[in-house]
């Protein structure tokens, strides 16, 4: 038994590598090839460039510069989006009066993407920061209301019954009942609206900074330096692994008892 | 009978609210001027501009139909090519060991990437045109897509496929009357993240180097310093994202069996 397991974990990591090297090949062969060539880098020359990069300033900073001021960025939007999304969620979820003043209001804000608020960003702040973290505010806040909602309406009605008949106050039992039954909810929220920060983080410096991975990106394109672009782009995908990973181990901590049921 | 008047005495509530946000915002812009036109524009401006660009090119060059048409041909376009290939590759992945063996890493590298990231890569191969948007859709659609099938084909309960052996069923009699059906909820709810995806990458395509749209018309009513035309835009934006997912869902209640 033992070993047939073993021979499938080779099995796995040889057919991966092989996956692997089979796409790094025919990007090597279609730069060589084709007239993609003329315009894009091969993975050496891109993996040189990093390699240069994390020590070698682009534009204001190094390579991890750029990264760390972008995750900065992230985390500032991040942080407040992810405040004022639970409360306006919890609000909403936990009183049906909340529910029907802030829904009609909130429905016609959803459905706008994050990105669509930057030109409106930029005509009310200007192009700094402000804009940046704004953008990222919007998109992940609808992810965050929409998901404390689903939480505050799906906690038990017998949970609340039997506390109201042992004559639990309101507010106890919204902060001993309802609030802990949130937390699995709100988790999935975090999860969601960090990958869509990330991505608005990306949308907004490529259109309003002169620093970070999404600007790395778009001057890399301008300046005709490709392999700046690929380095930008393989950065941005490395760490929004990080972050997703980072979201599951912390949530895998804190709602161990979500975890476990399901 | 009580509840049916509750539920409407929150009815009348929600209309209220929604009256009373459009009517301050009213005040305080047209009435009061108490806000900077240019900061906030007041919606009877916004529904004059709406009115005015439907027939008129200022300042971009396009009536907002062209923009709508242009934006909508390539989101669509770029949406059915991405689940079309990325719901058969989930399937595949997660029915195939070899398959999901070879695939798994790569895609593992290539999902965490927005999409947004890809726009600078594909307007330098292709070029202003429709091909570079679609391209970008196209990576956005196929990445939930995947997820998505192949996590809800692998959902399937062990024991459906151990009966349908016994009685002899074919590995893909299976595949077709089992994994595929069960895995229907999740699929769709994949489509729908596809969707969801689509369109928030067309705008962001848009914004960075486009000729035409509804993204390029709020970059370049920006550029101008229309900021009525922005909002205008943005809200257009948002209408059809809420028209798209309710299309969807009634579509999802037709086909989908079970599940929700």
């Amino acid at each position: 038994m033992g070993a047939v397991i073993k021979t499938k974990k080779t099995q796995t990591v040889l057919m991966g590598t092989l996956g692997i090297l089979v796409f790094l090949a025919v990007w090597q062969i279609a730069v060589l090839v084709t007239r993609f060539g003329t315009i894009f880098p091969t993975p050496f020359e891109v993996l040189s460039g990093m390699a240069k990069a994390v020590v070698e300033p682009i534009g204001k900073t190094t390579l991890l510069g750029h990264v760390g001021i972008s995750l900065s960025r992230v985390l500032v939007g991040y942080i407040l989006s992810s405040i004022a999304g639970a409360l306006v969620g919890l609000v909403m979820g936990a009183s049906k009066l909340g529910k029907a003043v802030l829904n009609p209001i909130f429905n016609i804000i959803k459905p706008i993407p994050g990105i669509a608020w930057i030109p409106l960003a930029i005509l009310w702040f200007g192009t700094g920061n402000t804009t940046i973290y704004f953008i990222i505010f919007v998109g992940g806040f609808a992810q965050m209301v929409m998901n404390t909602m689903a939480g505050a309406e799906n906690v038990s009605q017998e949970l609340i019954g039997v506390a109201r008949v042992l004559g639990l106050k309101k507010n106890r039992i919204f902060l001993t009942i309802v609030l802990p039954s949130c937390v699995p909810y709100i988790f999935s929220g975090l999860q969601v609206s960090l990958s869509t920060s990330w991505m608005a983080v990306l949308a907004a410096e490529m259109i309003t900074a002169t620093s970070g991975c999404g600007w790395l990106i778009l001057s890399g394109m301008q300046s005709g330096n490709m392999v700046n672009n690929v380095m930008g782009m393989i950065s941005i995908g490395i760490v929004g692994l990080v972050l997703a990973s980072f979201m599951r181990i912390m949530e895998r901590r804190l709602c161990s008892w979500k975890e476990r049921g399901q | 009978m009580k509840e049916k008047r509750e539920k409407q005495k929150y009815r009348i509530i929600s209309v209220i609210s929604l009256a009373a946000f459009i009517l301050i915002w009213e005040l305080l812009t047209d009435v009061l001027h108490l806000l900077p036109e240019k900061k906030l524009p007041s919606p009877a401006t916004i529904i004059e501009t709406f009115l005015y660009k439907l027939t008129n090119t200022n300042p971009d060059g396009s009536v907002l139909g062209i923009h709508i048409l242009t934006s909508l041909k390539e989101s669509i376009l770029g949406f059915c090519i991405g689940v079309g290939l990325g719901v058969p590759l989930g399937i595949c992945m997660a029915w195939f060991e070899k398959f999901d063996m070879f695939f798994k890493p790569l895609f593992d590298l290539i999902k965490p990437i927005p999409p947004v990231g890809w726009v600078p890569v594909m307007l330098m191969a292709f070029g202003l045109g429709i091909m570079s948007k679609v391209t970008v859709i196209v990576i956005a659609a196929i990445v939930p897509a995947i997820i998505n099938s192949y996590s809800g084909i692998k959902q399937m309960n062990p024991v459906h496929k151990w009966v349908a052996q016994t009685f002899g069923a074919s590995n893909g009699q299976i595949l077709r009357t089992i994994a595929i059906p069960t895995a229907g909820p999740m699929i769709f709810a994949g489509i729908r993240v596809s969707l969801n995806a689509s369109w928030v990458t067309l705008v962001a395509a848009e914004l960075v180097a486009s000729t035409k749209g509804l993204g390029y018309m709020i970059q370049m009513g920006r550029m101008v310093g229309r900021i009525d035309l922005v909002f205008m835009g943005v809200l257009v934006i948002g209408g059809f994202g809420a028209l798209f997912s309710a299309l969807l869902g009634m579509a999802e209640k037709k086909i989908v069996k079970g599940g929700r």
